[in-house]
């Protein structure tokens, strides 16, 4: 089991335990032969129910992870109004790139999604930026350099 | 029997589509999505095998197996799409540099880019039976979102692939671009495995020579 802890917002644990809920009650449902409840069946509910209905060691190894998941997080809160000049987790960081404006919000691993600027803090450019204040420039250099230089920083519920 | 061998048909045409990535880096002889699938295939099995005992080895073989299938209709999109230019000099300059977009952009291109493989898949997969339309589409809707640890780990072992393809094509043309490679690596990938097998592979490529900026 692992026992990395998953750094999540408030919105995210919301959904995974709206999820664990589902499939737990699917579970119970396809254990006891019963027909489970058609709002579960779709698929923008969650991606992975189609297979869950045939295939039970999936689903219950989703429910192991969802488990894990709720009982080894931490919620990402804000930072004190005298540290929302630093980067964290949680910011919005508006950067310099190369000369081109780029815009990341640094999250946990499990929200992550670069291609839609999401960079998780154990990335080697999130784990840089974290810590730094706008004007910083942020050197990524092994083996090729890359420099972002900090210009913003918002945290987005503030 | 004859909707799974139209199926085996239709996919085998990407034994024949070269990755459009490479086709605008103008490399000569590009590999096939075929032929990305194959690799990328064993080294989601042998690197998801260094993870802890509840990964899902088969889970992550299949959603290899299938995560491209889409582009037999989709074709292969790339981040570059939507700049490109006819202008061969200009896009030459252009894949020098890991494309940059707003927050809107990014959000719209992603959308576009799902919609067009959702719709892919769900074509080329309509025929099959309940059970393994299900299967394919539920491991491809967790590749795309990162659902489970498996999704979200392949998902970075897919680029790593591409990334050491572009090492071995550098290794023979130097004028194949590595930085918006080790700029997109190092804001992608945060598994320590998948980190360590980037660290190697500079290390391994750059040992003679130093890619130039």
């Amino acid at each position: 089991m692992e026992e990395k802890k998953f750094y999540l917002t408030k919105q995210k644990l919301k959904e995974l335990e709206q999820e664990h809920e589902s499939l737990v009650v699917f579970e119970r449902s396809k254990t006891i032969g019963e027909e489970a409840p058609k709002v579960l069946e779709s698929e923008d509910l969650n991606p992975e129910f189609l297979s869950f209905q045939e295939d039970m060691s999936f689903l219950r190894s989703r429910i192991t992870e969802l488990k894990n998941i709720l009982g080894n997080y931490e919620l990402i809160k804000n930072p004190s109004k005298q540290n929302q000049n630093i980067v964290g987790l949680g910011a919005m960081v508006l950067v310099n790139v190369d000369g081109e404006k780029d815009e990341f919000l640094i999250t946990g691993t499990l929200e992550a999604n670069p291609s839609l600027g999401k960079i998780s803090n154990e990335s080697p450019v999130g784990k840089a930026l974290m810590g730094h204040k706008v004007g910083d420039e942020v050197v990524v250099s092994s083996p090729i350099k890359t420099i972002y230089k900090v210009k913003k920083i918002k945290y987005l519920s503030s | 029997m004859e909707n799974l061998l139209n199926f085996f048909t239709e996919i085998g045409k990407l034994k024949k589509m070269p990755r459009r990535g490479w086709v605008i880096r103008n490399v000569k002889n590009p590999e096939s999505i075929a032929e990305h699938t194959f690799r990328v295939t064993i080294m989601a099995w042998f690197l998801g095998d260094k993870k802890n005992s509840n990964f899902n080895i088969e889970k992550i073989i299949k959603m290899a197996l299938i995560h491209d299938l889409c582009e037999v209709y989709a074709g292969d999109i790339t981040p570059y799409d939507s700049i490109l230019t006819k202008d061969n000099k200009k896009l030459q300059q252009l894949v020098k540099t890991w494309p940059r977009f707003s927050e809107k952009k990014k959000k719209k291109l992603v959308e576009q880019k799902y919609k067009k493989e959702k719709e892919g898949l769900d074509k080329l997969i309509k025929n099959l039976s309940p059970d393994l339309k299900n299967e394919v589409k539920s491991l491809w809707l967790d590749y795309e979102s990162g659902s489970s640890k498996e999704g979200r780990f392949f998902k970075q072992t897919d680029r790593i692939e591409s990334f050491l393809q572009a090492m071995e094509y550098w290794e023979k043309d130097k004028t194949v671009p590595q930085k918006p490679w080790w700029d997109q690596a190092r804001e992608l990938f945060d598994d320590p495995i998948l980190l360590n097998l980037v660290e190697k592979m500079g290390e391994k490529f750059y040992k003679k020579k130093k890619p130039k900026i």
